[in-house]
């Protein structure tokens, strides 16, 4: 099913395409102006920049209680796969769980996330709104109801295997790869872990930061 | 720097982040001020954020059994918990 994707390109060839994984869940919302501020500074220097709903993500048609990893792996290859043109992968927090099954000529990761992470919190958000309620709840007795029914966290229904996938994935190996985390130094971009917050607004010196850096990744790479 | 200033920069740094409370609210926090309830951003999310980034930056498991509401009641008592676990 053909899913929304946001696309802002300079006018004839790109240098290349930056394919956007987004991180998951609300964090995706929380990052999401930054991102689009970054695919701007990115096609303001000749590249092409997509960042594709998958199925079950904001306006897909699929339910979100339908799908799991796995199916998000296969569909952001898809995506790559009808595009022409050298593709680097730029996945931020949650994305690098599901960049791995797409070719692409580099690949380029900010402040990667394990899915056991992003699921303790998504259960801890439930206990603590359980608890509000006057409902007992833990971490266990929920992943034990996760077994045989989708679970509602924090505004998402969560199928078995998304919860079962999540607790296990680990973002995989990669080349060539270059990672980078919030902070100072060399393997770092200066700016403000808004995935994190309830209010994030954007940061566009982050944005300029994550477009500056994944051009000079470009050009080591001998892509553009 | 001493292991509990560690863990109370950490916690102040992580809070700032969380709760977007730029440097200088954060720096202002007191053994009373409140947390959960007092800060407007501190809502069930934010609980869990914090939860979740404490074990990651500080290095510990946090059994969510341990957990009850007075943690999250003031600075103070957020910090005491995290250098409990801290300590193993």
């Amino acid at each position: 099913m053909d899913e929304h994707r946001l696309r802002i390109a300079p006018d004839g060839t790109p240098r290349a395409t930056i394919l956007f994984a987004a991180p998951l869940f609300e964090e995706a919302n929380r990052s999401r102006r930054t991102i689009v501020r970054a695919m701007r500074a990115l096609a303001a220097q000749g590249f092409a920049a997509v960042l594709p709903d998958l199925p079950g993500q904001n306006e897909s048609p699929v339910a979100l209680a339908d799908v799991d990893l796995n199916r998000w792996q296969s569909a952001f290859a898809e995506v790559a796969s009808e595009i022409e043109g050298p593709i680097i992968i730029a996945a931020l927090r949650g994305g690098a769980l599901i960049d791995h099954q797409a070719a692409a000529a580099a690949w380029w990761r900010l402040a990667p996330v394990g899915g056991g992470s992003l699921l303790r919190t998504l259960l801890r958000a439930r206990v603590s709104a359980d608890r509000e309620a006057g409902v007992t709840s833990s971490l266990d007795s929920l992943q034990e109801q996760a077994k045989s029914e989708p679970l509602l966290l924090a505004g998402n229904r969560l199928s078995p295997a998304m919860v079962v996938s999540l607790a296990t994935s680990e973002p995989q190996a990669v080349t060539p790869l270059r990672t980078v985390a919030l902070g100072s130094g060399d393997e770092a971009i200066a700016g403000t872990p808004l995935w994190l917050r309830a209010e994030p607004g954007e940061d566009a010196a982050m944005a300029d930061a994550i477009a500056a850096d994944i051009a000079a990744w470009s050009r080591t790479c001998g892509i553009s | 720097m001493t292991e509990a200033h560690k863990v109370d920069a950490t916690l102040r740094a992580l809070l700032a982040d969380v709760l977007g409370l730029g440097d200088e609210r954060a720096a202002a926090l007191t053994e009373d001020s409140g947390l959960f309830g007092e800060l407007p951003e501190f809502d069930s999310m934010a609980v869990a954020t914090v939860l979740t980034e404490m074990e990651d930056r500080l290095g510990i498991l946090i059994d969510d059994d341990d957990v009850d509401g007075e943690i999250f009641e003031t600075y103070g008592n957020l910090l005491r918990f995290a250098e409990r676990k801290v300590q193993g």
